[in-house]
Protein backbone atom coordinates (compact mmCIF):
# COMPACT_ATOMS: atom_id res chain seq x y z
CA UNK A 1 0.00 0.00 0.00
CA UNK A 2 1.41 3.36 -1.42
CA UNK A 3 1.87 6.36 1.74
CA UNK A 4 -0.61 9.18 1.13
CA UNK A 5 -3.49 7.01 0.09
CA UNK A 6 -6.49 8.93 0.99
CA UNK A 7 -8.85 6.62 3.70
CA UNK A 8 -11.58 9.72 4.37
CA UNK A 9 -12.16 12.19 2.12
CA UNK A 10 -14.67 15.14 3.28
CA UNK A 11 -15.84 17.16 0.11
CA UNK A 12 -17.50 20.73 0.33
CA UNK A 13 -19.77 19.35 3.57
CA UNK A 14 -22.68 22.35 3.76
CA UNK A 15 -25.18 22.07 6.14
CA UNK A 16 -27.98 24.23 7.41
CA UNK A 17 -30.07 23.77 10.33
CA UNK A 18 -33.40 25.67 11.70
CA UNK A 19 -32.43 28.39 8.75
CA UNK A 20 -28.65 28.96 10.10
CA UNK A 21 -25.98 27.69 8.30
CA UNK A 22 -23.83 25.29 10.78
CA UNK A 23 -21.21 24.35 8.04
CA UNK A 24 -20.22 25.34 4.72
CA UNK A 25 -17.58 24.15 2.42
CA UNK A 26 -16.26 22.11 4.88
CA UNK A 27 -13.25 20.11 3.22
CA UNK A 28 -10.32 17.73 4.68
CA UNK A 29 -8.84 13.88 4.08
CA UNK A 30 -7.49 11.33 5.99
CA UNK A 31 -4.00 10.04 4.33
CA UNK A 32 -2.53 6.83 5.10
CA UNK A 33 0.06 7.20 7.34
CA UNK A 34 3.12 4.68 6.75
CA UNK A 35 6.24 3.75 8.97
CA UNK A 36 8.66 1.03 7.85
CA UNK A 37 7.95 -2.31 10.37
CA UNK A 38 5.45 -0.68 12.40
CA UNK A 39 1.53 -1.01 11.68
CA UNK A 40 0.50 2.78 11.83
CA UNK A 41 -3.38 3.45 12.11
CA UNK A 42 -4.64 7.46 11.55
CA UNK A 43 -5.74 9.55 14.20
CA UNK A 44 -7.35 13.08 13.77
CA UNK A 45 -7.99 15.39 15.96
CA UNK A 46 -11.00 17.81 15.02
CA UNK A 47 -10.45 20.58 17.19
CA UNK A 48 -13.30 23.47 17.27
CA UNK A 49 -14.78 25.55 20.29
CA UNK A 50 -18.49 24.81 21.55
CA UNK A 51 -21.32 24.65 19.46
CA UNK A 52 -19.58 25.29 16.00
CA UNK A 53 -20.76 22.21 14.15
CA UNK A 54 -17.80 19.49 15.17
CA UNK A 55 -21.15 17.10 16.65
CA UNK A 56 -22.88 17.57 13.61
CA UNK A 57 -19.66 17.27 11.55
CA UNK A 58 -19.41 13.88 13.02
CA UNK A 59 -22.88 12.81 12.45
CA UNK A 60 -22.45 13.66 8.84
CA UNK A 61 -19.30 11.53 8.47
CA UNK A 62 -20.95 8.89 10.53
CA UNK A 63 -24.03 8.68 7.45
CA UNK A 64 -26.97 9.37 10.49
CA UNK A 65 -27.41 12.50 8.83
CA UNK A 66 -26.86 13.28 5.19
CA UNK A 67 -25.08 16.75 4.16
CA UNK A 68 -27.11 19.36 2.09
CA UNK A 69 -23.98 19.76 0.02
CA UNK A 70 -20.80 18.15 -0.48
CA UNK A 71 -20.06 14.42 0.44
CA UNK A 72 -18.02 11.88 2.44
CA UNK A 73 -16.08 9.33 0.64
CA UNK A 74 -13.73 6.58 2.20
CA UNK A 75 -10.65 4.18 0.72
CA UNK A 76 -10.56 4.26 -3.19
CA UNK A 77 -13.39 6.94 -3.28
CA UNK A 78 -16.33 4.45 -1.82
CA UNK A 79 -19.14 6.32 0.10
CA UNK A 80 -19.27 5.16 3.61
CA UNK A 81 -22.44 3.59 4.84
CA UNK A 82 -24.54 3.39 8.35
CA UNK A 83 -22.83 0.69 10.58
CA UNK A 84 -19.31 0.85 8.80
CA UNK A 85 -18.53 3.83 10.68
CA UNK A 86 -18.21 3.54 14.45
CA UNK A 87 -19.28 6.41 16.75
CA UNK A 88 -18.45 6.86 20.62
CA UNK A 89 -21.21 9.39 21.25
CA UNK A 90 -20.84 12.28 24.04
CA UNK A 91 -22.44 10.11 26.71
CA UNK A 92 -21.12 7.15 26.28
CA UNK A 93 -24.64 5.26 25.20
CA UNK A 94 -24.77 1.92 26.32
CA UNK A 95 -27.84 -1.05 26.03
CA UNK A 96 -28.96 0.41 29.90
CA UNK A 97 -30.92 -2.93 30.40
CA UNK A 98 -27.99 -5.17 29.29
CA UNK A 99 -25.12 -5.83 31.15
CA UNK A 100 -21.65 -5.04 30.28
CA UNK A 101 -20.41 -8.29 28.84
CA UNK A 102 -24.45 -8.79 27.52
CA UNK A 103 -23.99 -4.75 25.87
CA UNK A 104 -20.66 -6.33 23.86
CA UNK A 105 -22.19 -9.70 22.76
CA UNK A 106 -25.11 -8.05 21.50
CA UNK A 107 -22.87 -5.99 19.36
CA UNK A 108 -21.66 -8.88 18.25
CA UNK A 109 -24.91 -11.24 17.80
CA UNK A 110 -25.89 -8.02 15.87
CA UNK A 111 -23.29 -8.13 12.95
CA UNK A 112 -24.24 -12.37 12.66
CA UNK A 113 -21.48 -13.62 14.93
CA UNK A 114 -22.80 -16.33 16.38
CA UNK A 115 -23.17 -17.00 20.42
CA UNK A 116 -19.53 -18.47 21.19
CA UNK A 117 -17.89 -16.19 18.93
CA UNK A 118 -19.21 -12.87 20.63
CA UNK A 119 -18.92 -14.06 24.21
CA UNK A 120 -15.30 -14.87 23.40
CA UNK A 121 -14.61 -11.56 21.46
CA UNK A 122 -16.40 -10.03 24.00
CA UNK A 123 -14.51 -11.51 27.10
CA UNK A 124 -11.37 -10.85 25.23
CA UNK A 125 -11.79 -7.16 24.43
CA UNK A 126 -13.35 -6.51 28.61
CA UNK A 127 -9.73 -8.41 29.23
CA UNK A 128 -7.77 -6.08 27.20
CA UNK A 129 -9.90 -2.73 28.32
CA UNK A 130 -9.70 -3.54 31.85
CA UNK A 131 -13.70 -4.85 32.66
CA UNK A 132 -13.40 -8.26 33.34
CA UNK A 133 -14.40 -7.42 36.77
CA UNK A 134 -17.20 -5.31 35.86
CA UNK A 135 -18.55 -7.66 32.76
CA UNK A 136 -21.74 -8.70 35.26
CA UNK A 137 -22.32 -5.10 36.42
CA UNK A 138 -25.26 -3.12 34.27
CA UNK A 139 -23.92 0.74 33.00
CA UNK A 140 -26.00 2.22 35.81
CA UNK A 141 -23.85 0.98 37.67
CA UNK A 142 -20.14 1.95 36.12
CA UNK A 143 -18.32 5.15 36.73
CA UNK A 144 -17.62 7.36 33.90
CA UNK A 145 -14.71 6.01 32.79
CA UNK A 146 -15.36 2.90 32.93
CA UNK A 147 -18.91 3.63 30.95
CA UNK A 148 -16.55 5.43 28.26
CA UNK A 149 -14.23 2.52 28.30
CA UNK A 150 -17.56 -0.39 27.11
CA UNK A 151 -18.66 1.77 24.84
CA UNK A 152 -15.77 1.91 23.06
CA UNK A 153 -15.02 -1.83 23.69
CA UNK A 154 -19.00 -2.23 22.25
CA UNK A 155 -17.96 -0.20 18.83
CA UNK A 156 -15.20 -2.65 18.43
CA UNK A 157 -17.12 -5.99 18.58
CA UNK A 158 -17.40 -5.79 14.92
CA UNK A 159 -14.12 -4.73 13.03
CA UNK A 160 -14.63 -1.41 11.51
CA UNK A 161 -12.32 1.03 9.88
CA UNK A 162 -13.32 3.87 11.45
CA UNK A 163 -14.06 5.06 14.98
CA UNK A 164 -15.18 8.43 15.86
CA UNK A 165 -15.39 9.37 19.29
CA UNK A 166 -17.00 13.19 20.58
CA UNK A 167 -15.56 14.34 23.31
CA UNK A 168 -13.50 11.44 24.91
CA UNK A 169 -10.94 13.58 26.63
CA UNK A 170 -13.78 15.43 28.49
CA UNK A 171 -13.90 15.07 32.52
CA UNK A 172 -11.47 12.66 33.21
CA UNK A 173 -8.01 13.22 35.58
CA UNK A 174 -4.99 13.39 34.06
CA UNK A 175 -3.87 9.99 34.54
CA UNK A 176 -7.05 8.88 33.21
CA UNK A 177 -6.57 10.66 30.33
CA UNK A 178 -3.10 9.41 30.03
CA UNK A 179 -4.89 5.86 30.01
CA UNK A 180 -7.33 6.83 27.28
CA UNK A 181 -4.79 8.53 25.09
CA UNK A 182 -2.68 5.13 25.43
CA UNK A 183 -5.73 3.11 24.96
CA UNK A 184 -6.82 5.21 21.30
CA UNK A 185 -3.63 4.94 19.71
CA UNK A 186 -3.41 1.26 20.43
CA UNK A 187 -7.11 1.22 18.89
CA UNK A 188 -5.80 3.03 15.90
CA UNK A 189 -2.71 1.02 15.27
CA UNK A 190 -4.72 -2.39 15.46
CA UNK A 191 -4.15 -2.28 11.42
CA UNK A 192 -2.93 0.16 8.94
CA UNK A 193 -6.39 1.54 7.63
CA UNK A 194 -7.58 2.38 10.73
CA UNK A 195 -8.52 5.45 11.38
CA UNK A 196 -9.80 7.37 14.51
CA UNK A 197 -11.48 10.93 14.42
CA UNK A 198 -11.49 12.47 17.76
CA UNK A 199 -13.91 15.86 18.56
CA UNK A 200 -12.45 17.45 21.60
CA UNK A 201 -11.39 21.11 23.26
CA UNK A 202 -8.77 20.11 24.62
CA UNK A 203 -5.72 20.79 22.28
CA UNK A 204 -3.09 19.45 24.27
CA UNK A 205 -4.62 15.51 24.56
CA UNK A 206 -5.52 16.18 20.79
CA UNK A 207 -1.47 16.89 20.10
CA UNK A 208 -0.14 14.37 22.22
CA UNK A 209 -1.98 11.34 20.55
CA UNK A 210 -2.86 12.32 17.23
CA UNK A 211 -1.47 12.73 13.83
CA UNK A 212 -3.25 15.27 12.13
CA UNK A 213 -4.87 18.23 13.64
CA UNK A 214 -7.34 20.11 12.17
CA UNK A 215 -8.92 23.19 13.31
CA UNK A 216 -12.94 23.52 12.52
CA UNK A 217 -14.21 27.42 13.20
CA UNK A 218 -16.24 30.41 11.73
CA UNK A 219 -15.22 33.29 9.88
CA UNK A 220 -13.91 36.08 12.88
CA UNK A 221 -15.48 39.40 11.68
CA UNK A 222 -14.21 42.93 12.38
CA UNK A 223 -14.31 42.38 16.03
CA UNK A 224 -12.60 39.19 16.15
CA UNK A 225 -15.78 37.48 16.90
CA UNK A 226 -16.72 33.94 14.78
CA UNK A 227 -19.57 34.38 12.96
CA UNK A 228 -21.52 32.55 10.34
CA UNK A 229 -21.14 29.05 8.94
CA UNK A 230 -18.10 26.98 9.88
CA UNK A 231 -15.39 25.59 8.17
CA UNK A 232 -11.73 23.55 8.88
CA UNK A 233 -9.91 27.01 9.08
CA UNK A 234 -6.37 25.16 9.43
CA UNK A 235 -4.85 22.02 9.68
CA UNK A 236 -1.49 20.89 10.73
CA UNK A 237 0.32 17.94 10.06
CA UNK A 238 2.09 16.77 13.04
CA UNK A 239 4.21 14.20 11.53
CA UNK A 240 5.75 17.00 9.01
CA UNK A 241 6.00 18.75 12.52
CA UNK A 242 7.88 16.18 14.10
CA UNK A 243 5.41 15.66 17.25
CA UNK A 244 3.94 12.21 15.68
CA UNK A 245 4.26 9.29 17.43
CA UNK A 246 7.04 9.96 20.30
CA UNK A 247 6.65 9.27 23.79
CA UNK A 248 7.20 12.39 26.18
CA UNK A 249 6.29 14.55 23.11
CA UNK A 250 5.07 17.15 25.53
CA UNK A 251 8.38 17.80 26.41
CA UNK A 252 9.68 19.02 23.22
CA UNK A 253 9.73 22.80 22.69
CA UNK A 254 8.29 22.32 19.39
CA UNK A 255 4.73 21.37 21.50
CA UNK A 256 4.50 24.19 23.75
CA UNK A 257 4.88 26.49 20.67
CA UNK A 258 2.35 24.40 18.95
CA UNK A 259 -0.04 23.76 21.51
CA UNK A 260 0.09 28.24 22.30
CA UNK A 261 -0.46 28.81 18.65
CA UNK A 262 -3.16 27.02 18.04
CA UNK A 263 -4.94 27.91 21.17
CA UNK A 264 -4.38 31.56 19.73
CA UNK A 265 -5.97 30.41 16.36
CA UNK A 266 -8.96 28.61 19.18
CA UNK A 267 -9.70 31.91 20.68
CA UNK A 268 -10.02 33.48 17.38
CA UNK A 269 -13.15 31.43 15.69
CA UNK B 1 -20.97 10.79 57.51
CA UNK B 2 -23.49 9.42 59.77
CA UNK B 3 -22.10 7.73 63.06
CA UNK B 4 -23.43 3.85 63.04
CA UNK B 5 -24.53 4.34 66.78
CA UNK B 6 -27.70 7.06 66.58
CA UNK B 7 -29.51 7.24 69.57
CA UNK B 8 -33.24 6.30 69.51
CA UNK B 9 -34.54 9.68 69.75
CA UNK B 10 -32.19 10.96 67.30
CA UNK B 11 -33.52 8.63 64.47
CA UNK B 12 -37.14 9.69 65.24
CA UNK B 13 -36.12 13.15 64.88
CA UNK B 14 -35.02 12.73 61.67
CA UNK B 15 -38.17 11.37 60.19
CA UNK B 16 -39.29 14.94 60.97
CA UNK B 17 -36.96 16.30 59.03
CA UNK B 18 -37.95 16.94 55.38
CA UNK B 19 -36.15 14.83 52.67
CA UNK B 20 -34.24 12.86 54.82
CA UNK B 21 -34.30 8.69 54.74
CA UNK B 22 -34.41 7.02 58.26
CA UNK B 23 -33.12 3.33 58.56
CA UNK B 24 -35.57 0.47 58.05
CA UNK B 25 -36.42 -0.10 62.02
CA UNK B 26 -37.04 3.65 62.04
CA UNK B 27 -39.11 3.28 58.96
CA UNK B 28 -41.32 0.28 60.45
CA UNK B 29 -41.61 1.68 63.54
CA UNK B 30 -44.16 4.52 62.04
CA UNK B 31 -45.46 2.22 59.97
CA UNK B 32 -46.65 0.35 62.88
CA UNK B 33 -47.39 3.55 64.58
CA UNK B 34 -49.98 4.41 61.48
CA UNK B 35 -51.82 0.51 61.68
CA UNK B 36 -52.03 0.74 64.85
CA UNK B 37 -53.70 4.26 65.39
CA UNK B 38 -56.14 3.17 62.17
CA UNK B 39 -56.95 0.07 64.20
CA UNK B 40 -57.51 1.74 67.19
CA UNK B 41 -59.89 4.25 65.57
CA UNK B 42 -61.52 1.45 63.99
CA UNK B 43 -61.98 -0.21 67.51
CA UNK B 44 -63.68 2.95 68.74
CA UNK B 45 -65.93 3.80 66.10
CA UNK B 46 -66.44 7.51 65.88
CA UNK B 47 -68.70 6.34 62.85
CA UNK B 48 -71.79 4.60 63.95
CA UNK B 49 -72.34 2.73 60.52
CA UNK B 50 -68.87 1.23 60.25
CA UNK B 51 -68.94 -2.19 62.22
CA UNK B 52 -66.34 -3.24 64.52
CA UNK B 53 -63.22 -5.55 63.78
CA UNK B 54 -65.54 -8.22 65.46
CA UNK B 55 -68.25 -7.99 63.52
CA UNK B 56 -66.23 -7.50 60.07
CA UNK B 57 -64.27 -10.82 60.69
CA UNK B 58 -67.05 -12.86 62.25
CA UNK B 59 -68.80 -11.70 58.75
CA UNK B 60 -65.20 -13.13 56.75
CA UNK B 61 -65.14 -16.04 58.53
CA UNK B 62 -69.16 -16.90 57.46
CA UNK B 63 -68.93 -15.38 53.83
CA UNK B 64 -65.68 -17.93 53.83
CA UNK B 65 -66.97 -21.05 55.05
CA UNK B 66 -70.40 -21.02 54.31
CA UNK B 67 -71.22 -18.59 51.56
CA UNK B 68 -68.30 -19.67 49.16
CA UNK B 69 -66.24 -16.84 49.16
CA UNK B 70 -62.85 -18.75 48.20
CA UNK B 71 -64.75 -19.43 44.63
CA UNK B 72 -66.07 -16.28 43.99
CA UNK B 73 -62.95 -14.62 44.36
CA UNK B 74 -61.19 -17.14 42.08
CA UNK B 75 -63.83 -16.25 39.85
CA UNK B 76 -62.80 -12.50 39.99
CA UNK B 77 -59.11 -13.40 39.48
CA UNK B 78 -59.80 -15.64 36.50
CA UNK B 79 -62.00 -12.77 35.00
CA UNK B 80 -59.41 -10.01 35.62
CA UNK B 81 -56.22 -12.55 34.44
CA UNK B 82 -58.24 -12.94 31.17
CA UNK B 83 -58.44 -9.41 30.71
CA UNK B 84 -55.40 -8.25 31.74
CA UNK B 85 -53.73 -10.50 29.30
CA UNK B 86 -55.79 -9.20 26.39
CA UNK B 87 -54.86 -5.66 27.39
CA UNK B 88 -51.03 -6.41 27.47
CA UNK B 89 -51.47 -7.90 24.21
CA UNK B 90 -53.55 -5.87 22.47
CA UNK B 91 -52.16 -2.49 24.17
CA UNK B 92 -48.49 -3.46 23.58
CA UNK B 93 -48.79 -4.09 19.83
CA UNK B 94 -50.61 -1.26 19.46
CA UNK B 95 -47.88 0.80 21.43
CA UNK B 96 -45.02 -0.89 19.63
CA UNK B 97 -46.67 0.03 16.03
CA UNK B 98 -46.38 3.50 16.60
CA UNK B 99 -42.75 3.33 15.24
CA UNK B 100 -45.03 3.94 12.24
CA UNK B 101 -45.75 7.11 11.17
CA UNK B 102 -49.79 5.62 9.33
CA UNK B 103 -50.65 3.69 12.60
CA UNK B 104 -50.20 6.60 14.89
CA UNK B 105 -53.84 8.05 14.79
CA UNK B 106 -55.33 4.86 15.04
CA UNK B 107 -53.25 4.60 18.25
CA UNK B 108 -53.99 7.98 19.45
CA UNK B 109 -57.91 7.40 18.99
CA UNK B 110 -57.98 4.34 21.17
CA UNK B 111 -56.04 6.21 23.60
CA UNK B 112 -58.63 9.59 23.56
CA UNK B 113 -61.04 6.75 24.51
CA UNK B 114 -60.57 6.91 28.17
CA UNK B 115 -63.00 9.25 28.49
CA UNK B 116 -65.90 7.46 27.66
CA UNK B 117 -65.82 5.73 31.00
CA UNK B 118 -67.55 2.08 30.85
CA UNK B 119 -71.15 2.75 32.04
CA UNK B 120 -72.41 4.14 28.77
CA UNK B 121 -70.74 1.61 26.87
CA UNK B 122 -72.63 -1.30 28.38
CA UNK B 123 -75.60 -1.56 25.88
CA UNK B 124 -73.50 -0.79 22.89
CA UNK B 125 -71.05 -4.00 23.77
CA UNK B 126 -73.59 -6.31 24.82
CA UNK B 127 -74.89 -5.88 20.98
CA UNK B 128 -71.09 -6.30 19.60
CA UNK B 129 -70.03 -9.23 22.24
CA UNK B 130 -73.35 -10.31 23.87
CA UNK B 131 -73.62 -10.74 27.48
CA UNK B 132 -72.23 -12.38 30.40
CA UNK B 133 -68.39 -13.58 30.71
CA UNK B 134 -67.48 -12.19 27.16
CA UNK B 135 -69.06 -8.43 27.74
CA UNK B 136 -67.50 -8.28 31.11
CA UNK B 137 -63.57 -9.44 29.86
CA UNK B 138 -64.69 -6.90 26.46
CA UNK B 139 -65.46 -4.01 29.29
CA UNK B 140 -62.87 -4.63 31.37
CA UNK B 141 -59.82 -4.97 28.59
CA UNK B 142 -61.39 -2.29 27.10
CA UNK B 143 -60.83 0.33 29.90
CA UNK B 144 -57.80 -1.03 30.22
CA UNK B 145 -56.40 -0.70 27.25
CA UNK B 146 -57.33 2.51 27.05
CA UNK B 147 -55.22 3.52 29.56
CA UNK B 148 -52.62 1.30 28.50
CA UNK B 149 -52.08 2.81 25.55
CA UNK B 150 -51.97 5.90 26.45
CA UNK B 151 -48.95 5.35 28.93
CA UNK B 152 -46.90 3.03 26.89
CA UNK B 153 -47.36 4.63 23.29
CA UNK B 154 -46.10 7.32 25.19
CA UNK B 155 -42.89 5.54 26.16
CA UNK B 156 -41.85 4.60 22.74
CA UNK B 157 -42.83 7.73 21.60
CA UNK B 158 -39.88 9.35 23.72
CA UNK B 159 -37.33 6.94 23.14
CA UNK B 160 -34.39 9.45 22.19
CA UNK B 161 -32.93 9.27 19.12
CA UNK B 162 -29.80 8.64 20.48
CA UNK B 163 -30.68 4.93 21.20
CA UNK B 164 -31.51 4.13 17.65
CA UNK B 165 -28.27 6.16 16.37
CA UNK B 166 -25.95 3.96 19.07
CA UNK B 167 -27.61 0.98 17.47
CA UNK B 168 -27.55 2.10 13.52
CA UNK B 169 -23.78 2.79 14.18
CA UNK B 170 -23.07 -1.01 15.84
CA UNK B 171 -24.43 -2.08 12.78
CA UNK B 172 -27.36 -3.13 13.74
CA UNK B 173 -30.24 -4.14 11.31
CA UNK B 174 -33.38 -1.88 11.46
CA UNK B 175 -35.16 -4.78 12.58
CA UNK B 176 -33.28 -5.68 15.59
CA UNK B 177 -32.67 -1.77 16.56
CA UNK B 178 -36.63 -1.67 16.86
CA UNK B 179 -36.70 -5.20 18.32
CA UNK B 180 -33.97 -4.39 21.06
CA UNK B 181 -34.71 -0.54 21.70
CA UNK B 182 -38.78 -0.38 21.71
CA UNK B 183 -39.54 -3.46 22.61
CA UNK B 184 -36.68 -4.93 25.14
CA UNK B 185 -35.23 -1.83 26.10
CA UNK B 186 -38.95 -0.61 27.35
CA UNK B 187 -39.65 -3.58 29.12
CA UNK B 188 -38.87 -2.50 32.67
CA UNK B 189 -41.82 0.40 31.78
CA UNK B 190 -44.21 -1.91 30.23
CA UNK B 191 -44.47 -3.99 33.30
CA UNK B 192 -44.32 -1.15 35.24
CA UNK B 193 -47.48 0.07 33.03
CA UNK B 194 -48.80 -3.79 33.59
CA UNK B 195 -48.92 -2.63 37.37
CA UNK B 196 -50.89 0.37 37.32
CA UNK B 197 -52.74 -1.15 34.92
CA UNK B 198 -53.55 -4.14 37.52
CA UNK B 199 -54.74 -1.82 39.79
CA UNK B 200 -56.78 0.36 37.55
CA UNK B 201 -58.64 -3.21 36.41
CA UNK B 202 -59.08 -4.21 39.70
CA UNK B 203 -60.65 -1.12 40.69
CA UNK B 204 -63.34 -1.55 37.84
CA UNK B 205 -63.64 -5.28 38.34
CA UNK B 206 -66.72 -4.96 40.97
CA UNK B 207 -68.66 -2.37 38.61
CA UNK B 208 -68.23 -4.70 35.76
CA UNK B 209 -69.14 -7.92 37.35
CA UNK B 210 -72.52 -6.01 38.70
CA UNK B 211 -73.50 -5.90 35.39
CA UNK B 212 -74.13 -9.50 34.85
CA UNK B 213 -74.07 -11.02 38.09
CA UNK B 214 -75.14 -14.94 36.91
CA UNK B 215 -71.38 -15.87 36.90
CA UNK B 216 -70.83 -14.74 40.69
CA UNK B 217 -67.28 -12.74 41.65
CA UNK B 218 -66.89 -10.47 44.63
CA UNK B 219 -68.92 -8.02 42.40
CA UNK B 220 -71.75 -10.11 42.55
CA UNK B 221 -71.55 -10.74 46.31
CA UNK B 222 -71.00 -6.97 47.25
CA UNK B 223 -74.48 -6.21 45.29
CA UNK B 224 -76.30 -8.95 46.75
CA UNK B 225 -74.94 -8.04 50.66
CA UNK B 226 -75.63 -4.65 49.34
CA UNK B 227 -79.47 -5.45 48.76
CA UNK B 228 -80.06 -6.67 52.58
CA UNK B 229 -77.95 -4.03 53.75
CA UNK B 230 -75.88 -6.72 55.71
CA UNK B 231 -72.61 -3.91 56.16
CA UNK B 232 -70.83 -5.96 58.42
CA UNK B 233 -70.69 -8.50 54.69
CA UNK B 234 -70.17 -5.85 52.81
CA UNK B 235 -67.11 -4.52 54.40
CA UNK B 236 -65.34 -7.68 54.53
CA UNK B 237 -65.22 -8.11 51.09
CA UNK B 238 -63.93 -4.57 50.50
CA UNK B 239 -61.37 -6.03 53.17
CA UNK B 240 -61.09 -9.21 50.60
CA UNK B 241 -60.58 -6.86 47.82
CA UNK B 242 -58.09 -4.36 49.31
CA UNK B 243 -55.69 -7.17 50.42
CA UNK B 244 -55.79 -9.25 47.41
CA UNK B 245 -55.27 -6.09 45.26
CA UNK B 246 -51.98 -5.10 47.23
CA UNK B 247 -50.85 -8.89 47.06
CA UNK B 248 -51.30 -8.37 43.55
CA UNK B 249 -49.68 -5.10 42.88
CA UNK B 250 -47.04 -6.43 45.03
CA UNK B 251 -46.74 -9.40 42.78
CA UNK B 252 -45.97 -7.20 40.12
CA UNK B 253 -43.08 -5.04 41.55
CA UNK B 254 -41.62 -8.27 42.33
CA UNK B 255 -41.87 -9.90 39.13
CA UNK B 256 -40.27 -6.47 37.96
CA UNK B 257 -37.22 -6.53 39.84
CA UNK B 258 -37.21 -10.10 38.74
CA UNK B 259 -36.93 -9.31 35.17
CA UNK B 260 -35.65 -5.94 34.84
CA UNK B 261 -33.07 -5.47 37.43
CA UNK B 262 -31.87 -2.59 35.88
CA UNK B 263 -34.80 -0.32 36.09
CA UNK B 264 -34.24 -0.21 40.13
CA UNK B 265 -30.55 0.46 39.46
CA UNK B 266 -31.39 3.93 37.62
CA UNK B 267 -34.35 5.00 40.21
CA UNK B 268 -32.08 7.27 42.68
CA UNK B 269 -33.46 6.97 45.91
CA UNK B 270 -33.84 10.35 48.37
N1 LIG C 1 -31.89 20.82 15.29
C1 LIG C 1 -31.20 21.96 15.22
N2 LIG C 1 -31.76 23.10 14.75
C2 LIG C 1 -31.06 24.25 14.68
N3 LIG C 1 -29.79 24.37 15.07
C3 LIG C 1 -29.17 23.28 15.55
C4 LIG C 1 -29.83 22.02 15.67
N4 LIG C 1 -28.97 21.12 16.19
C5 LIG C 1 -27.82 21.81 16.40
N5 LIG C 1 -27.94 23.09 16.02
C6 LIG C 1 -26.88 24.12 16.08
O1 LIG C 1 -25.78 23.61 15.39
C7 LIG C 1 -24.59 24.09 15.98
C8 LIG C 1 -23.58 22.98 16.07
O2 LIG C 1 -23.99 22.02 17.01
P1 LIG C 1 -23.01 20.86 17.46
O3 LIG C 1 -23.74 20.00 18.41
O4 LIG C 1 -22.44 20.21 16.27
O5 LIG C 1 -21.87 21.69 18.22
P2 LIG C 1 -20.48 21.15 18.81
O6 LIG C 1 -19.41 21.82 18.03
O7 LIG C 1 -20.48 19.69 18.87
O8 LIG C 1 -20.50 21.79 20.27
P3 LIG C 1 -20.02 21.15 21.67
O9 LIG C 1 -18.55 21.22 21.69
O10 LIG C 1 -20.61 22.09 22.66
O11 LIG C 1 -20.57 19.77 21.74
C9 LIG C 1 -24.98 24.68 17.33
O12 LIG C 1 -24.77 26.07 17.27
C10 LIG C 1 -26.43 24.35 17.47
O13 LIG C 1 -27.12 25.42 18.07
MG1 LIG D 1 -20.66 18.32 20.41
Amino acid sequence: MAAGEVLLDVQGVGLTLGGNAILRDCSFQVVDRVRQGVVTGQIVALLGPSGVGKTRLLRIIAGLDPPDVGRVTGYKGAPLLEGEVGVVFQHYPLLRHRRVLGNLETAGRMNGMGAAEARSRAAHLLERFGLTARAQLYPAQLSGGQRQRAAIAQQLMKPKSFLLLDEPFSGLDPSALGDVIKLLVEVANMDELNTLVIVTHDIEAAVVCSDAVMLLGREPNALGKGVGPAKIQRSVDLVAEGLAYQDDVEQLPRFAELVRDLKDGFRRL
Amino acid sequence: MVPTEVGFLARIKTAFLPNRSVDRLTGLLFVGFWAALAFVAWVLRPFESLPGPAEVFGALSTLWWKHGMGPELFTTLALIGHALLLTVVISLLLSYVTVFAAARPLVEAVSKLRFLGLTGLVVPFTLFVGGGYTLKVALLTFGMTTFFVTSMAQVVVEIPREQFDHLRVLGASELRINLEVVIIGTLDRALDITRQNLAIGWALITMVEGISRAEGGLGAMILNQNKHFHLAEVYAILLVILAVGLLLDFAMAFLTRLVCPHAALERVRR
